[in-house]
């Protein structure tokens, strides 16, 4: 099927058939990283301008939908910029929940593990979920309760592997704050996965 | 228990009570994940990690999602399902007046 496209590339894409085929794939995705669905409408139609006018680079190389998901990657990043410029950091709260309740015990070992939410086995892995395709569902309903700039550091992190200094370039904070962000992110998100998925017996 | 396992047993004991405790310790195996340890640092953790399952588990669980963020990257097959809200028609038909609009 993606033979027959590349031996006829199109000179002038049809934007229309774009939108049907990967407009909502682009939405959810951006939606995902952005957690704001006004902005990441904004990010699509961005991205959709940007390909037109720079298809003659992309002639069909590899795949349209992960062409136009880099393309997308990049308006998110603009996006997060933005929000770093528009709204320092503030209180040390922005950063996420502490989460103390998980080593507060009163039998005499305070600041370790309370039995409540110590970690134990995990009875499924992520790749069965994946398959279940339910993986990013569950993920993104953890990642919900997290403040945005948290969620936004951890997915830059994470998902697109970049480095320290980029992302805290990118959002305006500094090598502690982003540690920390990533801290709290880390110790809410296995929690939330552990609860909602690993930790159950399927 | 033998005398082998309860002299383990006490050793862990007294280990667990005198290392770091978990609360730091958590802190500490996300920073691995972010810049190298000191020598210090990654002698107690070791230290902390052979005497409690718990951290154990909770840096091999970090490194799975570690993993599994990273391999699914950004081909995800979930997003097609139409389980999710996509794009409302009000945005789609805004968007496709944008992409008309720039051709002219």
């Amino acid at each position: 099927m993606s033979e027959a496209k590349r031996e006829e590339p199109k000179k002038s894409p049809d934007a229309g058939l774009w939108l049907d085929q990967h407009g909502d794939y682009l939405f959810k995705y951006a939606t995902f990283r952005l957690r704001d669905s006004a902005a990441a409408e904004d990010a699509v139609q961005e991205t959709f301008l940007a390909a037109l006018k720079a298809y003659e680079n992309f002639q069909g190389r590899g795949s349209e939908r992960t062409w136009l998901v880099g393309i997308l990657k990049h308006k998110i990043t603009d996006h997060f910029r933005r929000m770093a410029r528009e709204t320092p950091i503030g209180e040390p709260e922005d950063e996420g929940p502490e989460h103390a309740e998980f080593f507060t015990r009163t039998d005499g070992w305070d600041n370790h593990w309370n039995t409540d939410y110590a970690p134990t086995e995990w009875h499924a892995t992520p790749a069965q979920l994946v398959e279940r395709g339910d993986f990013w569902r569950v993920f993104n309903d953890c990642l919900t309760p997290l403040p945005q700039r948290t969620a936004a550091a951890f997915t830059l992190r994470e998902v697109d592997g970049l480095g320290s200094d980029e992302i805290c370039e990118m959002l305006g904070i500094s090598v502690n704050n982003l540690w920390v962000m990533l801290h709290r992110a880390r110790l809410h998100l296995r929690n939330c996965l552990h609860l909602n998925w690993f930790g159950k017996q399927h | 228990m033998g005398w082998y396992d309860k002299t383990k047993h006490a050793v862990r004991f007294w280990l667990l009570r005198k290392l770091p405790p978990c609360k730091e310790t958590v802190m500490t195996i996300s920073q691995s994940f972010e810049r190298r340890l000191s020598p210090r640092e990654r002698v107690l953790l070791k230290l902390h990690l052979w005497v409690c399952m718990w951290c154990q588990w909770y840096m091999e669980h970090l490194q799975i999602m570690r993993n599994t963020l990273h391999e699914t990257g950004t081909d995800i097959p979930e997003l097609d399902s139409p389980s999710t809200p996509g794009l409302t028609s009000e945005a789609r038909e805004r968007i496709k007046q944008q992409l008309v609009a720039d051709k002219k």
